[in-house]
């Protein structure tokens, strides 16, 4: 992790969360490392924050915990997306992009569009 | 969906606190490890990829902390912070919260003291088994008297009945309240009793032996009646109650198979009935068979109702259709027997239904669970007066909370939460105050045997009501401070920096609108206690007409084995009345079937030459069965003819006196005299008696203020075998005492006498629980106006305490001293007015309520309506008055510089 990495904008940590485990079962160290493969290392994740945000997300139903085992051969807590989950992603990813999409806009806006 | 998975998190988070602890911890180390360990498969030393791993995921501490929050877990940490913080807070202020736990803790008090006695009378489970499926069958009288529906019935009725109904899987009845005379073991060689102890009068019952049976009671040891004991020459078997088995008989378990004497015949012990065996109103310490002979069976009989039917309902028979089975045993009776059955009814209850109602308390508890309850009213009241008032103290406290960042719904939880602490403690310290309450209850309420066998106890239903009032408490003192403050402006409050405002107008206004209720409910309640004590009140000083002073009485019931007819019975009384005469002092002697004021029972008469009419339409009076010098010894007042004499007897024709108000309502105030009557009552063929004189009314002391028709017939004409003695004398009455007993036991030394008293005694024991209800009345009514007062003067020392600046203005720009004192007074003066009128118009329909809840009280009380709401108006002023005078002391530069 020498690379430059980007702070997680506020509120993201549980879009990205529920889209790592929406792709398979995964533990908290699992979720961490999901996160950091497919942002490349470009992500910063304050690990401490990490579970909180499991507990959180799990409290609200949008993924499940069950106990089961690790490549290692230890006893893991998985976490896997619930049917209510798999909406709560699609409807904040459609959020996201539609966010994006018009900051995007904005900050390409040149002073004659204005 | 989100919801239900909240909570289900919510409810394993509170199950499996420890569990989800531990797993936490679990899944925490699992990461370190596994970040370690991918950090070792890169080449770093294991203790030093651990330590890179501790540092990397950060303070595990903090993480668990807010795994837990979002859990939910915290909600009830949360709890447990809001009490410590009440318990807290409320410790630092010692004064408001020993008011407040005061105030509760009174209103507590009298609240499980009155309900100990609900739970003695109304929620006690009767004894046996499965109480709920045992119906009582009592008969219903046609004319209107006192209980009318919980008449007995005729023995060939419960024979028939027993026979013919499809609803019951056994039947028992029972005579209930019968006398029995119990003397010693045995006789002696020279037949005298060998026990030297007087002949005891002991309370029994005749029993059917399947009785037990079908209550579900099984003796202490022994055994029940067998079935044939109620023949003839079998039935000299008695049970014993526990309590009598110990007080008689020393707890000796070799009474078992001896003989006792009782009525002067030998009885064997066949069991002894277990301790808890105990239901109210019964006050039983002995059983014999009931036996049924055949006179029993005859259709005279059929005036007689001495029993009451105890039956066990088939498995699958509600008590309705029991009900609709007896109304048509009960219409087939009245169409066979139409003479004696006209009109009388059935009436099929639970065994438990039946006690309450036979006991007939429900009215009296039912008004003073009221009083208590507004008593604990207006205890709230004023207990949330004072949390509202310091609330608009702690604006500033609650303001600065809310804006970092406390929810409302944590603020009004938190106030919640000193509610409930004060209810609590109030709750306790009146469970420990209603200690000494219950206590003094059980020693007050023995003025009879029927009170004195129930037992008063703070039970767990106490207890458990206490915790409920408390909790409802709680919610009524600390809900409405709760909200208003939850409601407050921030930044108004925040700012609100000067003390000069006459802070909050939503909140005086609150708190005025909850003293004017106090006041409303206080004086409700002094109205319907002065109704009530003052109806109460009247009927006990009623002129009974006749003297109650220097009287003595005693009860006698002759038994059948010594005084076998008419002629016997006759002698006793002959023999009994010459031996009291002897007595020094005696002024008249007298024996009478039931004393004056205690109210005999009504019998229905025809008169000759008006048509016989069925038995339920023909008039009825009052019968008494009296001796010659009756009216002497009463000091009733002979107002026509003559009076009974020593020639009215059985070979001569029948006569009887009656009474003024009997000559006005059923002769229409024809000449009485030399009019014929005929009474039904039981006995041989009903006889035609002449009226030969006319006495005064007397009153049977009861609520029915109104003069009853009543009927004197001579006791050597119709022979009796339970009657009164009774005399009078120019000494203390109960200083004859011994000298009575004395002149019977010359007579009868193995006839006991049973309530030896004097007539004030009677009277005071007709009264019952009535003075005892006035006094609880009243003091629950005082304790309102106190409460009432103590919140008067709290809101207005709290107004002028909140106002010393303005008055001090006020003083400093030339107010005088009576102005300031005006304008304060004027302030409780108008709450008063406002509750008084409010309470009054609330105590309006109390009097009617109060006639159709007690029989026939009349309450003529109109003072009332005047004289409460001035001592109200006085008790209130006082309150104003006190705080009113330091406001007008308030020193001008003081209150200016006061900040």
């Amino acid at each position: 992790m020498d690379k430059k990495q980007m702070e997680l904008l506020q509120g993201t940590l549980d879009m990205l969360i529920l889209k790592a485990v929406s792709l398979g079962p995964l533990h908290g160290y699992g979720v961490l490392l999901r996160i950091q493969q497919i942002s490349k290392d470009r992500l910063e994740i304050q690990q401490g924050s990490l579970y909180p945000a499991l507990y959180r997300l799990e409290h609200q139903g949008w993924i499940a915990s069950e106990w089961g085992e690790s490549e290692n051969k230890r006893k893991a807590k998985y976490y896997r997306l619930t049917a209510a989950g798999k909406r709560k992603l699609q409807t904040e990813a459609e959020k996201w992009n539609r966010m994006a999409d018009v900051i995007a806009g904005i900050l390409q806006s040149t002073p004659e569009e204005v | 969906m989100g919801m239900w998975s909240r909570i289900r998190s919510w409810m394993r988070a509170l199950a499996q606190r420890s569990r989800m602890e531990s797993e936490m911890d679990a899944e925490l180390r699992f990461h370190i490890e596994a970040f370690a360990e991918d950090l070792v498969s890169s080449g770093v030393s294991r203790q030093e990829a651990l330590r890179r791993a501790r540092i990397e995921f950060g303070g595990v501490e903090r993480a668990k902390e807010e795994c837990r929050e979002s859990r939910g877990v915290s909600l009830l940490d949360g709890l447990m912070q809001d009490f410590t913080f009440a318990a807290r807070t409320l410790s630092k202020s010692r004064g408001f919260a020993a008011i407040a736990v005061l105030t509760l803790a009174l209103g507590i008090a009298v609240n499980a003291t009155m309900f100990s006695l609900v739970s003695a009378f109304l929620l006690r489970r009767p004894p046996g088994r499965e109480p709920s499926r045992i119906a009582v069958i009592c008969g219903v009288n046609p004319v209107a008297t006192f209980q009318s529906d919980l008449q007995g019935i005729s023995v060939p009725n419960y024979l028939a009945w027993r026979k013919a109904n499809q609803v019951f899987a056994d039947l028992a009845a029972a005579d209930e309240y019968r006398t029995v005379s119990l003397t010693g073991q045995g006789l002696d060689a020279n037949g005298q009793p060998t026990s030297t102890g007087r002949p005891e009068a002991i309370r029994s019952a005749a029993i059917s032996p399947n009785y037990f049976r079908v209550l579900g009671v099984n003796p202490q040891f022994g055994r029940t009646f067998a079935d044939g004991e109620d023949q003839p020459g079998h039935e000299h078997v008695v049970l014993v109650s526990h309590q009598l088995w110990e007080r008689r008989f020393g707890s000796d378990p070799s009474l078992l198979g001896r003989t006792i004497r009782l009525d002067r015949e030998d009885y064997t012990v066949v069991g002894v009935m277990p301790t808890n065996f105990r239901m109210i109103g019964f006050i039983a310490q002995l059983w014999t068979p009931l036996v049924v002979t055949a006179a029993d069976q005859t259709e005279t009989a059929r005036k007689d109702r001495p029993l009451t039917a105890y039956a066990r309902l088939k498995p699958d028979v509600t008590v309705e259709q029991a009900r609709a089975e007896m109304a048509t045993l009960a219409h087939r009776a009245e169409q066979d027997f139409p003479q004696t059955e006209k009109g009388w009814g059935a009436a099929v209850r639970t065994l438990q239904d039946y006690l309450i109602a036979n006991f007939n308390v429900r009215g009296g508890l039912k008004v003073l669970m009221t009083a208590v309850g507004l008593v604990l009213m207006i205890a709230c009241a004023n207990v949330a007066g004072l949390l509202l008032a310091r609330a608009t103290g702690r604006r500033k406290e609650l303001a600065i909370r809310i804006s970092l960042g406390a929810g409302r719904l944590r603020i009004v939880r938190q106030l919640l939460a000193e509610g409930l602490v004060i209810a609590l403690l109030g709750g306790g310290a009146g469970l420990l105050l209603s200690y000494w309450g219950i206590n003094f209850v059980r020693a007050t309420m023995n003025f009879n045997e029927y009170i004195s066998s129930v037992p008063i106890n703070l039970d767990w239903n106490v207890a458990l009501f206490a915790l409920a009032i408390s909790v409802a408490s709680a919610a009524l003192c600390g809900l409405v401070p709760a909200l208003n403050a939850s409601r407050a402006d921030i930044n108004k409050n925040l700012k609100d920096e000067s003390r000069t405002a006459s802070a909050g107008r939503s909140h005086s206004r609150l708190r005025t609108a909850m003293v004017t209720a106090e006041i409303a409910l206080a004086l409700f309640l002094l109205v319907g206690s002065g109704l009530l004590i003052g109806g109460l009140s009247a009927i006990h000083h009623q002129n009974l007409g006749f003297r109650t002073d220097h009287l003595l009485t005693a009860a006698v019931t002759l038994d059948s084995t010594q005084y076998k007819d008419a002629a016997q019975q006759a002698a006793f009384v002959r023999n009994a009345l010459l031996r009291l005469g002897e007595i020094s002092n005696a002024e008249a002697v007298a024996a009478s079937s039931d004393l004056p004021a205690t109210g005999p029972g009504k019998v229905t008469f025809l008169i000759k030459g008006q048509p016989e009419l069925p038995a339920n339409q023909r008039l009825n009076t009052l019968d008494f069965v009296v001796t010659p010098e009756f009216f002497q010894a009463a000091g009733i007042p002979l107002l026509r003819g003559r009076e009974l004499t020593e020639r009215d007897d059985a070979s001569a024709q029948r006569v009887v006196v009656v009474n003024q108000e009997f000559v006005q309502r059923h002769l229409k105030g024809q000449e009485p005299l030399g009019k014929q009557i005929r009474l039904d009552v039981s006995g041989p063929s009903p006889e035609w008696s002449e009226i030969v004189g006319v006495v005064a009314n007397t009153k049977t002391y009861s609520e029915a203020a109104r003069e009853e028709p009543q009927v004197y017939e001579a006791m050597l004409q119709r022979p009796i075998a339970s009657f009164s003695l009774m005399l009078r004398t120019s000494s203390d009455p109960d200083s004859l005492i011994p000298a009575l007993r004395d002149a019977v036991a010359k007579v009868d030394a193995e006839l006991p006498l049973l309530r030896v008293m004097s007539m004030s005694a009677v009277i005071e024991g007709q009264a019952g629980a009535d003075p005892i209800f006035e006094r609880l009345l009243g003091s629950f009514a005082l304790l309102a106006l106190l409460l009432a007062a103590i919140g008067i003067y709290g809101l207005v020392a709290y107004s002028v305490s909140q106002r010393t600046h303005e008055i001090g203005i006020r003083v400093a720009l030339g107010a005088a001293s009576p102005q300031v004192l005006r304008m304060v007074l004027w302030e409780g003066l108008k709450m008063t007015a406002m509750g008084a009128a409010i309470g009054l118009l609330m105590a309006l329909p109390l009097p009617k309520a109060f006639e159709a809840m007690f029989y026939d009280l009349q309450i003529q009380e109109p003072g009332l309506y005047l004289i409460v709401p001035m001592a109200m108006a006085a008790v209130t002023m006082l309150a104003t008055y006190i705080p009113a005078r330091r406001a007008m002391r308030v020193d001008p530069m003081v209150a200016l510089r006061y900040e």
